[in-house]
């Protein structure tokens, strides 16, 4: 076996290791909680391993498309012909950025769902098959399995919030679900008619982008369904103005869900529009990335601006990472290397970074039972590692040099400015305001008198420090020593159908 | 070690920052030794690298290294540095101010809780400085900017449990970072038209005029936004003066060598371009005499011993920004030197006194103090009379250099405004003396439990005292060749068009300095001398709007928070509402209420009886049918 089909096992491994736990999982008895915890802690472990490999593992230099596994499943039937539909897994520079920030975050939000009494079984088991989800829909090269695996991720989040959440749990999952489906809706629409121009009898992505870029599919074509594609994927990515799901999603959404779905699901609708709309529709990308960049400056301008009042640290969150997620759809819509490298470096970084938030959210907000910032004052002195790790994530959520946000950020801007240098400046004003709605939260919540009633909070606990402690170990490397992201997002991004230098 | 290894000098102490951060609260004396030890080692590097600048072949450098960092296609980032006149300069100041303020908190922050933590960030702090100063490019410099911005806020907040603390820190913060914003552009500005982060490949770009003019003034005029927030020039002042919240050390190295003065570097370094772009030069002149003439009266009215410095302060930064419209960014920075030294010793004696009396810095309840603080009060005087700009003191030759450029540049005007703002310097200094040492006592509670402070307080303000003495004499040629130095000041830095120039006393102007430093030092001894206070007393109530106006600092506070409550705010709760009521429950809620809505109504269509659907099937024929005769006939 050579290397390239060992790794392409390692993959597979990597998207089948969660459902091997979650079918573990069915077969524990529920009152089983320690075993439940021990065997999510252990997959978290090695899926965050394996996916810590592929990133260091993707040759930098080497073909683009790396590490793949092709299974045949269905072909040469009915409407189907050669390669018809494929288990075909591969990683790219963006996946394989993607891939590292999915493992990391996984394991950082099993741990912090360590303290989960009620029907942890269950939880954990919706948890691994939503994971399974997201690695599955970055891996895939086939666009039926894509959908599929969107789907598998999108789906358990309704009762992943409908079960485990607070604060008008069902309104917001509701609300959440069916925006998404709803996005789903524009996107499977998409992929058949994409499927019926091309005719070729494949849903063989590589096959279908070759058709996107040599005028098979015609531009005519492409200028009409691009938007299906960028509208579906960017209900998921918060693309203003379907974003509304978000700040009340994340609101109701228990602390691991929170983390995985802000922190990663969010940018399966940033990577949507990357494989589907850039890849697969050039012509369409060309005729309406001006559009997208005005709704992504929108976003951006308008997530921070409505961050500065929210008393609720939830919906500061959730209005932020509108924010950042403008930030993205900014740095897509430049159509060049840099704008496009700093839209994925800030798909890392957000969803680090926003885990992490959550992290120190939930952390709180378990013993406080409140998320009211007038509540608080002065926790600095009765929890001040917590308050540490949050100001990290703030800091890192402001654009700070030396952590990720700085790094992606920067990269945005200077791509932005390549073409729309008044839209770019914009963004850049943006970056300020979080600096204004992040610094407010800390002068509330983390200084000025100390208010006794939370004399009794105790300080992380040591599996929150471990979660929390990964997590600002990857802001911390990527807002320093940026070059191992770059190389890898940077030499994929070069090759896009498109995209300027 | 060589000059390439310049780096060591931010790194040592940056190492420094994580061990005390981590480990500081179980060091015996929360390792303050440690911090001490790194900058003096960093103080000490910096003769290596003065000495390697001078064994270069012109006494010029520069030295450089850089590595590359990241590339993206043809989008390649380097880092690296930067070593000449200016660098080394700024390499002095800014460890020679932070030693001292690191040896002297030993002593003023005895005792006080997180004493660890403060002395890790204020490595941190002298790190990212002497990063900023160093960085051959500018994105280098923009990350080192910032995170000056970030140690500022922490340091400021230091006592975060004090609303006052976390609210000063907070608009210390914002406000600079508003003016980033404006770097930011500036930067990228920069990079667009020339392709590169590199400090001098801009320079030289923008000498050779591959920059269109309007283009070039835009985006040095951003760039100078950032320079303006950092170094608290009008609009952007009012953060400084609330920095005070911070411990006073603190406030020395702000107001001396790190944070405010990076904005006048930034501008000192990239002068050539600010002297292409065709009136650059004026905007920064303008900026800072309204600076200096404003900040001046503001301190007029101030009681607070802290507050007056701070405003003193401002008003210097105004100055050097005055000497930079001149195009010679060695006049610039000779004024940031000769600044550093005496603001840094005013700030710890000022710190001495609050020490020796408890937490008192109101000028109302001090008085006296000399013959209790004789070494502080000793001190202060020296201070007091550099920065009021008496002969033969650092302030005084520094100063002189300013009018003499600022009459040839830009003419008399300029100089009359100047003239006015210094006169007011020499009148505040003073009254900040005499209300402070002389005198009696106003408050004899406070006189009687005042002491002198120890050693390790009153031995930098010896040290900075002796150099705000001497520092003013580099300006000699004679006294730059002793030094090993090319020459005076002027001839180890200065803009390449305009050359080394030996420094050449005007009798004129020195003796206008002079006079203006007489009258401003003999109306405050009038009015204040032997506690005659009833004088000012009287013109503060003959003229209560214009005491008013000064005291409340021309009403900037309220007029920002005016603009952020019903503007910034204001704007928030709008954008808020929009989004609760408008795009979600009228779109999002709304369209799933129509849903809803339609289905309860067409749920009555299915009624579940059969004669019904019967009906309903029969019409349905007799409708098409109809349909079918009228489309075919």
């Amino acid at each position: 076996m050579s290397l390239e089909e060992a790794q392409g096992y390692v993959v597979l491994a990597t998207l089948a290791v969660p459902l091997l736990a979650a079918f573990a999982l069915v077969l524990t008895p529920g009152r089983e909680k320690m075993l439940v915890r021990y065997i999510s802690a252990v997959t978290g472990a090695i899926v965050c391993g394996l996916s810590i490999y592929i990133f260091a593992a993707y040759q930098v230099g080497g073909d683009q498309v790396q590490m793949t596994l092709r299974w045949a499943w269905v072909e040469n039937t009915a409407f189907l012909g050669e390669n018809g539909i494929t288990l075909y897994l591969a990683v790219d520079g963006i996946s394989a950025t993607m891939a590292l920030l999915t493992g990391v975050v996984a394991f950082a939000g099993a741990l912090a769902a360590w303290k989960l009494d009620f029907r942890n079984k269950d939880f954990y088991i919706l948890y691994w098959t939503l994971l399974a989800g997201v690695f599955g829909t970055f891996f895939s090269y086939d666009l039926f399995f894509f959908f599929f695996f969107y789907e598998l991720a999108v789906m358990p989040l309704y009762l992943l919030i409908g079960v485990w959440g607070s604060t008008r749990k069902e309104y917001g999952a509701a609300k959440l679900t069916l925006m998404l489906v709803g996005g789903s809706v524009l996107i499977w629409i998409g992929i058949f008619a994409v499927f019926h121009e091309a005719n070729l009898g494949t849903f063989d992505m590589e096959k279908l982008w070759a058709a996107g870029s040599d005028g098979t599919l015609s531009p005519t074509f492409q200028k009409t369904f691009f938007p299906f594609m960028v509208i579906g994927c960017g209900v998921l990515a918060a693309l203003w103005p379907f974003h509304t799901w978000s700040p009340d999603g994340h609101m109701s959404a228990p602390t691991a869900v929170s983390m995985v779905h802000a922190g990663v699901l969010m940018k399966l609708g940033a990577f949507g529009i990357i494989r589907l709309g850039i890849q697969l529709m050039p012509e369409g990308a060309e005729f309406w990335m001006p559009g997208l960049m005005v709704l992504g400056v929108i976003g951006a301008v308008y997530g921070a601006t409505a961050a500065l009042t929210q008393r609720d640290f939830k919906l500061i969150s959730g209005y932020s990472s509108v924010s950042h997620m403008g930030y993205v759809l900014m740095g897509l819509a430049t159509m060049n290397e840099i704008g496009i490298t700093g839209a994925v470096l800030q798909m890392f970084s957000h969803g680090v970074m926003t885990a992490l938030v959550f992290l120190m959210i939930g952390a709180l907000y378990d013993q406080a039972h409140t998320r009211d910032l007038k509540d608080f004052g002065g926790i600095a002195k009765v929890m001040p590692l917590w308050v540490i790790f949050y100001a990290i994530a703030g800091l890192a959520n402001v654009g700070l040099p030396g952590f990720s946000g700085f790094t992606a950020e920067f990269h945005i801007f200077v791509g932005t400015f390549q073409t729309y240098p008044v839209f770019g400046a914009l963004a850049i004003f943006a970056a300020a305001l979080a600096a204004a709605y992040m610094l407010r939260m800390f002068g509330t919540v983390f200084f000025g008198p100390f208010n006794p009633r939370w004399s009794d909070l105790k300080d992380l606990t040591p599996l929150e420090r471990l979660s929390g402690g990964m997590l600002i170990a990857s802001i911390v490397v990527m807002g320093v020593w940026w070059a191992p992201f770059t190389d890898r997002v940077g030499a994929t991004v070069m090759l896009l159908p498109g995209v300027a230098s | 070690m060589g000059a390439e290894q310049a780096w060591l000098l931010a790194a040592i102490p940056a190492g420094v920052f994580f061990v005390l951060a981590i480990f500081g609260r179980a060091l015996p004396r929360g390792g303050d030794y440690l911090g001490v030890a790194a900058i003096g080692t960093s103080f000490l590097l910096s003769f290596f690298v003065l000495g390697d600048l001078l064994s270069t072949e012109d006494k010029l450098g520069p030295i450089t290294a850089s590595i590359e960092w990241s590339t993206i296609g043809k989008f390649e980032l380097r880092q690296g540095i930067w070593i000449d006149p200016i660098t080394v300069t700024m390499f002095g100041v800014i460890t020679t101010v932070a030693l001292m303020v690191n040896v002297f908190s030993i002593g003023y922050m005895k005792g006080e809780p997180r004493y660890y933590w403060f002395f890790a960030v204020l490595q941190l702090f002298v790190a990212s400085m002497l990063m900023l100063v160093m960085a051959d490019n500018l994105l280098l410099v923009y990350i080192s900017w910032e995170l000056v911005g970030v140690c500022s806020f922490l340091l400021i907040g230091f006592y975060w449990e004090k609303r006052s603390a976390t609210e000063a820190a907070k608009k210390a913060f914002i406000t600079t970072r508003v003016g980033d914003v404006g770097l930011l552009i500036g930067i990228i500005l920069l990079w667009k038209a020339t392709g590169t982060f590199d400090i001098h490949g801009i320079i030289h770009a923008a000498e050779a005029g591959q920059i269109g003019q309007t283009y070039l003034f835009v985006s040095i005029m951003f760039v100078f936004l950032g320079c303006m927030g950092k170094s608290a020039q009008v609009p952007f002042h009012v953060w400084l003066p609330d920095a005070m919240e911070g411990p006073t050390p603190v406030s020395a190295l702000i107001h001396a060598a790190t944070m405010v003065v990076a904005g006048v570097y930034l501008t000192a370094r990239l002068l050539p371009i600010f002297e292409v772009a065709d009136g650059a030069l004026l905007v920064v002149t303008i900026v800072g005499l309204t600076t200096a003439l404003l900040t001046g009266f503001i301190a007029l009215a101030q009681t607070d011993i802290k507050k007056v410095l701070a405003y003193s302060t401002v008003g210097q930064l105004g100055f050097m920004f005055v000497a930079l419209g001149t195009g010679h960014p060695a006049i610039g920075m000779f004024h940031l030197a000769t600044h550093a030294f005496f603001k840094a010793l005013l700030f710890l004696g000022s710190g001495s006194v609050i020490h020796a009396t408890h937490h008192n810095q109101e000028m109302e309840k001090l008085g006296g103090l000399w013959k209790k603080m004789p070494i502080t009060g000793t001190t202060f005087f020296i201070g007091s009379l550099a920065l009021a700009g008496v002969p033969p003191l650092a302030g005084f030759w520094s100063k002189d250099e300013i009018f003499v450029a600022l009459n040839d540049k830009w003419g008399l005007w300029a100089v009359l405004i100047l003239a006015l703002a210094a006169t007011m310097t020499a009148f505040y200094t003073t009254r900040l003396f005499i209300r402070t040492f002389m005198g009696k006592p106003m408050d004899k509670h406070v006189h009687d439990h005042t002491h002198e402070s120890g050693y390790v307080m009153t031995g930098p303000l010896m040290f900075l005292a002796f150099l705000a003495v001497t520092a003013g004499f580099v300006v000699f040629h004679s006294v730059g060749k002793g030094l090993g130095l090319p020459g005076g000041i002027t001839e180890f830095i200065f803009a390449e068009h305009h050359g080394p120039h030996e420094y050449e006393i005007d009798w004129g102007f020195a003796a206008a300095s002079v006079v203006m430093a007489t009258i401003g030092i003999f109306a405050a001894g009038w009015m204040y001398w032997g506690n005659s206070i009833e004088r000012s007393t009287a013109l503060a109530e003959r003229n209560p709007g214009i005491y008013q106006m000064f005291k409340r600092k021309f009403y900037f506070d309220e007029l920002y928070q005016a603009v952020i409550d019903r503007g910034v705010l204001g704007f928030s709760y709008v954008v808020s509402w929009f989004d609760r009521y408008v795009v979600n429950d009228t779109g999002v809620d709304g369209s799933a209420q129509i849903t809803g809505f339609s289905g309860g109504v067409l749920k009555y269509l299915q009624t579940g009886r059969v004669p019904n659907y019967a009906m309903a099937i029969a019409l349905g024929v007799v409708g098409l049918t109809v349909a079918g005769l009228v489309v075919r006939g």
